[in-house]
Order: C-alpha cells, then structure tokens, then sequence
C-alpha cells in the first residue's frame, strides 16, 4: 500500500491551504502523539500528514492583559515555563503538569490537546472554566471560538475542514482557581472526573463570582452557572458547597468506562464539587 | 565495570531472534465468539504471501493440548473465542503479512456464546466441544466440564452437623492479563525433516513432547531453543505460537517468526476468571471443624492446564488449617472466553482470596481475633492436611507472626488485613542437571530452567560453585537447547531453584564420582579447588581442571506425588510454599479509593542462594499482588475483551507502589522459590484490611467503585 | 523516506515510511533497546531522548524526528554513572524496560542533580515494569545521584 505523502508547510498560509485542499484525506500532526495512536494502530490510514513543526510564530507563550499560547507549544513548556507559573496564570501551568507522562508532554500540545477534544483530558476542564478562547485561521480570515463551544463532543470540535487552530487565548483568571483530578485507578490513569472552579472572593470572603466546570465525565466539560449562583454574595459554606455539589450531581450527564460507571460518576461529582468549594470557606 | 547486557540493551529476546531470509507471521483471527466458519477463502492473498488454512495442516493430529487436546493449528468447523485463529499467513515484511490478512475472506455463521463458568455447566448452555477424547486422569463430570477435581476428607459435608456456627458466601475473581512487556515471539524452521524452534518459552521439554505428538514425529525431530524472555508469568507456557510457525515455516521451507501484539496478548491466555461458593463451619472456641469449597474455573474456549489449575485452585481454598472435614469440588468449564492457562499464583491467587476473606468473616462471626483464629487452626509439623499427606518444615505460623508484628497487630487491628497460605509446587516433576568440564577448565552447566527475568543463571551458578567447592567464576551456563540440556518438567510453580538445588547437587555429586575414577581414587579422597583437582596427600597428582575436559557429571531429582482426582487424597505436593502477609489502608469512604499506608510480606525462603534475585521476586510478587488486588481484571462483553490495552487495563506503576516491607524466612537445608510467593496473599491482606475499614469486599480487583458499593 | 538524525551523537540515516514510527525506524537501524510493549506511549519501553528529553518514540511518526538528536542505551558507555549504578543495585529482572527507565533516569538527574525520594518516583512513574524492580530502580537513580555528585 502506498504510504501517504508527508507534507511540512514552512508558514500557516501554506498550512491552510494545505488542509483546504486535501481535506479530510489529510491528517494534522501538531505534536503528534494522537496521530502516533492512530497511525500505529492501524485506525486511520490518511492520504497525507501536514506536519506543523516548520510553521513559524506558533510556538510563542506571551503575558498581556491576556495569557496567549500557540497551539505548537508543548505541555511540557506550559508547565515549566516560569513566567506562566509566576503569573496570574499559573493555574494554567499546574494543570498541564497533570496530563499523562513526562514523555507524553514533552510531545502534546496545546492545540493537539484541544483538537483531540479526548472527554477523557485534564486542560479542557479548566479552560471552559476561565473562560479561554482558541483563535482559528482560515484562508478567509480568522475568528475566535470559546473553548467551550469549541468542543462539541468526545473527538469532535467546531474546527472546520480549512482551519487550523493556531493559539489559544486565556483572559485574565479570578483569584481562586484549582483543578482537581481525580482518578479511580493507578496513578498514571486518566481523570474518571476533573473538577475545576475559579472564583473571586471579595473584602469579606463573600462569592463575587464562581464557576464550576465538570470534565472526563461525557464528551465535553459542562457547567451549571445557576447552581453556582447559590454562592454568589454570600460566604461559601459547607451546606453551600454540598448543595451546588448535589445539583451538579443531579445534572451532569455521565458516561461510563473502564475509570468508573455513569451512577459512581454522579456520585463522585456531588464529592467531587463539596470537596472543591469546601477550601473557599476558609 | 561491565554492565549487563539487560542494562545496555544488547540482550536478544524471542522478538529479536532473526534468521536471514525469514518471513513474518500474522494470524487471522474470529471476531466472533462462537460460530460455525461456513468458508475461509485466501485466493485474493498475493501468490509471494503464504497462507495456513486448515487444508495445510489435515496431516497433522487435529487437535493439540498440554492436558486435553481440544485445540486446533487454526479453526476447523468452529471458532470459540474471540481472537480464535482461523488462518495464518507469512510474508517478507510484517506490514505485507497484515495486508495480506485482510485479503483472507471468511464466513461465519454465528451461534450462541456462554461467558460465565457456572452458566456454562447448565443444560440450555450451548455445548462447546462435543465428542472430545479426555483423557482418563480426568473427569469430565457435567456439561462443559473437562475437568472436576473432588475431595472428601473426615466426614465431608456431614461434619458441618458437628459445628456451632456455619457460615456461607461466595466470590469472585475476574480473570487478568499477564501482560509481559515482552509479547509472545516464536521463530521456526525445519532443517532436514528436523523442526527448530527458537521460542520465548517456560516449557521446552511439554512443547518438544506435544509439538512431536501434533506433527507426528518423533522427539528428537525437534529441537528447541530457549530465547530469554521479556517477561513472562505463565503466559509464554505450553504451546502458543509453535504450531502455527512451525506449520507456516513447513509450508513456505523458509523460517518463519511470529510476534504478538500487545492487543493479541490479551485473547491467547489469561488468568482463570473464577467464582467461589464457601462454608466454614467452627466451634464457638475458634476451632474450625468442616470446610466446603465449590469452584468454577473459568478455561475458555481452549483447558490449556485448566485441569491443573483447578485442581490446585481447589485446595488452596482450603488453606494452611486443620480442619477435619473437607470438601471439595473444583471444575474447570469451558466457555467461548479466550483460554485462560498458567498464571503467576497459579490459581492460588483466586483461592486465597476465597478462603482468607472467608476466614475474617468467620472472625467477625465469632467475635474473635483473625490473627488468634488463625494462629489457632494452623496446620503444624506432623499434622495431616486434607490431601492426607502429613506436613512437615512447616512454617506457618512463623510466617503470619512476622507479618502481623509488621503492621503492629498488637496495637490495634483497625483498617489492618492479614492472610496466610499455602501452595503448591508442581507434583510430581523431575529435574535433570549435567555438570560437564571444558577445554578452558570452567564447569559447564547444562540446565533446561528458562530465564523470564528471574536470572536463574546465577542461582544456578552459585549452587555449583558451593556443591564442587569452586568459585562461580569458573562455572558457565549452557544454552538452553533441548539438544545439549537434560530434561526438566519446566520453570513453572516457582520449583526451579528448589528442583535444581537438589539436582545439582547430586550432579556435583556424580561429577566427583568421576572425576575419582579417573584418578583412581575414592571420591572422598579428592580435593576440588579452583586450582584444579588434586588428592588429598599426594601433590604430584593434581591436575588442572582442563585436563579433566570432557568429564561429566548428572544428576536428577524426582518428587513424586500426585493426587487421587475422585477423592483428592495423596500428595498434592512434595514441597509446599508457605507465606503470609498483612496490609494496613486507608479507605475513602466517599469515593472509595483504597491507599495501602502499610504492607508487608513474610515468605518462607529457605536457603537464599541469590540475595539480590530473592529480594527482586519478592518485591515483583508484591507489586504484580497489589495490581490483582486494585486495579486488575479483564473486562468481557459477549466474549470480547473491551479493555485490551495498557490505558484501559492497568498495571501498578512506581506510583501505586507504597513502601512496603518483607522478611525471607531462611533457615534449612532447602531452597525455595519464590517467584510468586507474595501475590496470592497480598490481595488477600489488602481485601481483609478493607473489609476491616468498613467495606466487605468479596470480589476482585477491588476497584474504587466495588468498594464503595 | 531518508530520515537524517544523530543518534548517540552520530549521524544515521533511517529508513522508514511517513506512516511507520521513530521506534519501527531506530529497530530496523539495529537499535534494538528501543522497544515496542503498549504501542500507546504509556509503557515507556520504547522511550528516547531526543535532545535530552524523554520521548514515546511510538508515538513519532518517522519523519517528524528529522534532524533530531536522539539517545539511547546503545550509546551509554561503561563507565556511566546511571548504567553503572543499575548494575551495582541489580536494578532490573528481564530488562526489557531497563533501557527505558536508564534513559529517564538520565534525563531526570541532567535536570535535577539532587531529586526527593518523591521526585525520583514522579519521574519514574511514567515508566512500567511489569517484574516490579520499581524498589530497585528508585535506589539505583539514588546511586546515581550521589555518585554522579561526588
């Protein structure tokens, strides 16, 4: 069988339309270990790679008044770089350090990670939970989709055919921001649940504003912003906490795997979420 | 320093074993778990492809087995399992070999499957292998049976009429992958009507037998090599890719090498899925009076040493006790699972289980202490167990002391879990050893044992040394090659280094023997030395040892035994395993995650011969225990595997590995295996110590979800 | 497709094609310490440094590693801390994840000359050895450590 073509395009416009003309006969490699999975495996048999590791100006980490970080930037560089981890957004860096292996993040990207759109991953959660946005380009121009709307569902995102996804956008975070992964088996398993909040405390240690995103439970994060809204203006409470926990519980759709069934699931979303607001009473 | 060629990477394992011009093996395999193969067309295969179809193999038996011969080189009539081989082809790349088996076309014709043992043995389940030839050491009492080991001791069953209290649960235990990091790998070819097989393989001298029984040749026809293995546990036993290399490689007059995938490694043989069903019955003292064990093996499609496995399964669920009235009945069944074989523990991984969680229920019952109750009825020296054979070196009690003192049982039991058992070592089996001196005055070592990572060279190397008085510098290990070893029953039951130790002894034993013929002298009379070989009081006869090139020295062991299949009574084995171990935890009561903040091992190893290699199989078995125990089982959906793989089936990592403890118990004149002492008890602890923290477990793995309930 | 690399510091040319992997590559050049197990990057048998970091070469696809500075056990000489320490501890049963774990160890104290007990097993954790030599492997990287200080 004739082996596909390898293609590595030396600026984003050549990748774009690489990929516009190729279409679905082309296969992205960004850091490439899907595609490694795939490939190797058997699963796919694409008629051509576009590799991006030539592509110029999307591995760059920039700190403004938003965090931006280009899609060809691994997980490994996200969790040591130091101007992430002394920033605002250092939450951003503790959380890639969480993915997988040394090995598979010092291979992974950014933008791999959001294209995969895996439900079974550990940045997507807390990315919905600030509020993140990726920037995607096409041959006609550009526009920028919050990551929560960017993925649809497990592998499937809003990316069309001719777009690339070359960085994502993370505006400033609240105060408080934690991501918890919880796992049901080894240590080097994937989340059964991740739980993110982010959360500003006024003067008093009242609720200013609080967001509870819920991952690796169904295809994509979700989140029940009126449920956060019991905390809004008060202080957070253990009963506070346990009852956004249980309404979570309660409205979370869960799937089931090898981590854990869709009913433990629930159940742990209710632990899962107390467990992650109880800190903010303190 | 030089390094080991493990540590350098140079080691060549069955995967690495190349001969030029070789053709690649892949097998197509059924996707169905039970179905008629209506026709299996290869005509669309590239004529540079060749292909096995059940056409290239009509002059060979039909069917090959190491107990039951129930298997066929690839399908007749019928597939039973998922992953069940139904072609084969070889081919110059692995990639064409792969092309090629899409180009194979099969219809099937499915039928009805049965998944689970016990539905397996009633009547509306379908009936696997009709008609099949089992073999009168066997009884194939019930549907789906191919094997039923039964005991009866004291009064059986009617002595639960004499006990105060009576309790009654069942368990399970699913089935698991060996997953050696290494896959299975086997290279053959024939040379002048001869066979040669270069395999991954625990079992050279059963496949020799077995592989001359199917192609209807003679043993000395073939030869097999041993290649070291990445990595084993019973998986690379029996055989496994032998036949259909060895058919490919007659049909094609090239070598032919076959390498599984990791997918592959989880529908060719698995540990035995199986499910319990105990009484204990006890005298409000603590005194155990009867015992009632009912097995189902799970074996597959395929017994492989089901038989085997069920019968030792069946009376390590009696455990190290006194008990006076025993009864068993263990089966293995047949079901369209993949075949489920030799595993590390062999089957008394599942059978501890059983019968330590069944002891703490009984504790719980009586409102006694699980350490005293046990202390209470453990057998000891001179004591009769159920098979009727008399107990001796007994260290049981020794053991489970160790390992409660190790968690501070004395302190307080909460949260803590012990267990204690006994297994057997493969009965009867013999072991034969060559010592054979060579041109550059080293003692050669001719040894069929097989290296799986245990690196029995060393054992073996310092066992030599210490019977002939010689530093192990000068003794070398053979190649492990059916044509230059003597025979040995197989590295399996953790029997080698105690097999061997007394094998080698007497070979060191005859060598002397000889070598004091030719100096014409009394054995006693001469003095063996790196130096050479001298006599005692007279200097001008001593000799270098190159002179005495070519003298050779044998030596066998035998332990003989075996068990009486109707009444299980004789001697299940001629040298028992004796270990205990005791587990503290911490439960999340909320999501039911289990930590192990202590664990520890107490395991009878007699006479250490290899420091190092003893203390890296204790704490492998600990580890490979704590993955049965959390996190390891196959999960089947109508006969298919759905977490085969190493994200979805998980082994413990450095991570779930807690610091734990172990003593070796030494001491004797024997030495012990210990290549799976730790991993049927450490299960066993870590369920009582859940159990203790507030969470009955009966099944395993305990998976977060099962604990919490 | 040619694949130019440096392995252990020399050039070779690797053949392979665009859908095979860096492993299948490396294996055909006679690399053999690089090892196939999960297939998934999980296991780490199959892991390379490619410029000092450990990487699933399973997980490359052949091409992508053009121009890379890859190691391997192949390449470690007798006298190297790590290898030597592996061997002094008997850090290791079949050895087929040795190579493996030799390489991450390396990559861990190039990094970080003195690790934590615990950072010694966070970096270790990524790699699998199904004999259980884990106890061993952690001493052996602590051996390393010290000897590579002195």
């Amino acid at each position: 069988m004739e082996e596909p073509d390898w293609h590595a395009p030396a600026t984003v416009e050549e990748a774009i339309a690489l990929k516009a003309r190729l279409g679905d006969g082309a296969t992205v490699v960004a850091g490439g270990t899907f595609t490694g999975i795939l490939v190797a495996n058997g699963l796919i048999r694409p008629q051509a790679f576009i590799h991006l590791a030539r592509v110029p100006g999307l591995d760059r980490i920039e700190i403004g008044d938003e965090l931006r970080v280009g899609a060809m930037v691994t997980h490994r560089r996200v969790e040591r770089s130091n101007e992430i981890r002394e920033s605002p957004w250092a939450c951003i860096a503790e959380c890639f350090a969480q993915v997988a292996s040394p090995r598979i993040r010092n291979q992974a990207t950014v933008g791999g990670v959001l294209c995969d759109a895996d439900y079974a991953s550990d940045p997507p959660t807390l990315l919905v939970a600030l509020g993140a946005r990726v920037r995607l380009k096409s041959p006609s121009g550009e526009r920028e989709v919050l990551v929560a709307d960017f993925i649809k569902d497990h592998y499937e995102t809003a990316l069309q055919m001719d777009e690339l996804l070359v960085e994502l956008v993370v505006p400033k975070p609240p105060r408080l921001v934690t991501y918890l992964k919880f796992r049901s088996r080894s240590s080097e398993d994937r989340p059964c649940v991740g739980v993110a909040v982010a959360a500003d405390l006024d003067g008093d240690g009242r609720c200013r504003t609080l967001r509870v995103v819920v991952g690796a439970v169904s295809g994509r994060p979700q989140e029940f912003p009126d449920a956060c809204a019991l905390a809004v203006g008060q202080r957070m409470s253990v009963d506070v906490a346990t009852e956004i926990g249980r309404r979570y519980a309660e409205r979370s759709s869960t799937l089931s795997d090898v981590r854990g069934s869709a009913a433990y699931r629930s159940r742990l979303i209710a632990v899962l979420v107390r467990r992650s607001l109880e800190p903010l009473a303190a | 320093m030089t390094l080991d060629p493990r540590i350098t990477g140079a080691i060549e394992y069955g995967q690495d074993q190349h001969i030029d011009g070789m053709l690649h093996a892949r097998i197509l395999r059924s996707p169905h778990a039970h179905a008629i193969v209506l026709s299996v067309n290869t005509a669309g295969v590239p004529s540079d492809v060749v292909t096995l179809t059940r056409d290239d193999v009509v002059d060979l038996e039909p069917l090959y087995g190491p107990m039951v011969k129930d298997q066929p080189v690839v399908a007749g009539d019928r597939v039973l399992h998922v992953g069940d081989a139904v072609a084969a082809v070889a081919a110059r790349t692995p990639r064409e070999a792969e092309e090629a088996l899409e180009l194979i076309e099969v219809e099937y014709e499915e039928l009805p499957g049965v998944f689970d043992p016990v539905e397996a043995t009633s009547d509306s389940a379908p009936l696997l292998h009709e008609g099949l030839e089992i073999p009168a050491e066997y009884r194939p009492d019930g549907r789906n049976v191919c094997h039923r080991f039964r005991l009866k001791s004291g009064l059986g069953n009617d002595g639960f009429a004499g006990a105060e209290v009576v309790i009654e649960e069942s368990f399970a235990i699913a089935g698991a992958a060996h997953n050696p990091m290494e896959p299975h790998a086997t290279l053959a070819y024939w040379e002048e009507g001869r066979l040669h097989l270069i395999t991954g393989t625990q079992t050279p001298f059963n496949t020799r037998r077995d592989m001359a029984a199917l192609f209807r040749i003679p043993e000395e026809m073939i030869r097999v090599v041993v290649a070291p293995m990445g990595g084993s546990f019973g998986a690379k036993t029996f055989m496994r890719l032998e036949p259909i290399t060895a058919a490919l490689a007659r049909k094609a007059q090239r070598p032919v090498r076959a390498v599984l995938t990791r997918a592959e490694e989880f529908i060719t043989v698995n540990r035995h899925p199986a499910q319990f069903r105990i009484r204990l019955g006890a005298n409000r003292d603590g005194t155990f009076v009867a015992k009632s064990v009912d097995a189902w093996w799970d074996t597959g499609a395929y017994a492989d040493c089901g038989p085997s496995v069920c019968t030792k399964g069946g009376y390590a669920a009696i455990g190290p006790y006194r008990i006076p009235n025993v009864t068993v009945d263990s089966r293995c069944v047949y079901t369209n699972l993949p075949p489920a074989g030799a595993f590390r523990g062999y089957a008394a991984t599942q059978g501890v289980w059983a019968s330590e969680r069944m002891t703490d229920l009984m504790a719980d019952r009586l409102g006694i202490d699980p350490l005293e109750l046990r202390l209470k009825n453990l057998l000891q020296d001179g004591d009769r167990f159920a098979t009727g054979e008399v107990m001796h070196d007994v260290r049981f009690a020794e053991c489970l002391r160790n390992a409660a003192d190790a968690v501070e049982w004395g302190e307080g039991r909460k949260n803590k879990g012990l267990a204690v058992m006994l297994k057997g070592m493969q009965t009867p089996s013999r072991t034969g050893v060559a010592l054979e001196i060579d041109a550059g005055g080293h003692v050669v070592l001719r040894s069929a044992t097989t290296d799986m990572g245990q690196r029995p060279e060393i054992a073996q190397r310092n066992l030599a040394a210490h019977a002939l008085g010689l530093s192990p510098d000068l003794i070398v290990v053979g190649p492990n090659d059916t044509d230059l070893v003597p025979f040995d029953t197989r590295t399996t039951s953790s029997r080698s280094t105690f097999m061997m130790s007394n094998a080698i002894r007497a070979a060191a034993h005859d060598l002397r023997q000889k070598i004091a013929e030719r100096f014409e002298v009394a054995p006693e009379d001469l003095v063996l030395s790196d130096e050479g070989v001298g006599v005692a009081g007279s200097p001008d006869l001593s000799r270098p040892l190159a002179e005495l090139a070519g003298v050779r020295g044998d030596g066998t062991f035998v332990t003989p035994g075996g068990l009486d299949p109707d009444t299980g009574q004789g001697i299940a084995s001629s040298h028992w395993h004796q270990a205990a171990a005791s587990a503290e935890v911490n439960v999340d009561a909320e999501t039911g995650v289990t930590t192990i903040t202590r664990l520890h091992t107490a395991v009878y190893a007699g006479n250490v011969v290899d420091r190092a290699g003893a203390e890296l199989q204790n704490e492998g078995s600990t580890i490979f225990g704590i993955g049965s125990a959390l996190y390891e089982g196959i999960v089947f959906e109508a006969g298919q595997v759905t977490n085969g793989n190493l994200s979805d089936y998980e082994i413990p990592s450095t991570l779930d590995v807690p610091d734990f403890t172990y003593e070796l118990l030494e001491g004797g004149e024997h030495s012990h295996g210990l290549g799976e002492m730790a991993v049927p008890v450490v299960p066993a602890a870590i369920g009582n110590a859940v159990a203790a923290a507030g969470h009955p477990v009966r099944n395993l793995p305990m998976s977060a979800e099962s604990v919490l309930g | 497709m040619k694949i130019q690399v440096r392995v252990n510091q020399r050039p070779v040319e690797l053949q392979a094609r665009t859908d095979e992997t860096l492993l299948t590559a490396l294996r055909r050049a006679d690399f053999r310490s690089v090892r196939l197990t999960c297939g998934i990057g999980v296991c780490g048998a199959c892991t390379v440094l490619i410029d000092g970091e450990p990487i699933s070469s399973c997980l490359v696809l052949a091409p992508a590693a053009s121009g890379a500075d890859i190691t391997t056990t192949e390449g470690f000489d007798e006298d190297d801390p790590v290898a030597t320490a592996f061997q002094e501890v008997s850090a290791f049963q079949c050895g087929y994840c040795t190579p493996g774990f030799v390489l991450t160890a390396r990559a861990l104290l190039t990094e970080n000359p003195q690790p934590s007990d615990d950072e010694i097993r966070h970096a270790l954790a990524g790699n699998l050895c199904r004999c259980g030599s884990y106890v061993k492997i952690a001493e052996a990287v602590r051996l390393a450590a010290e000897s590579m200080r002195s």
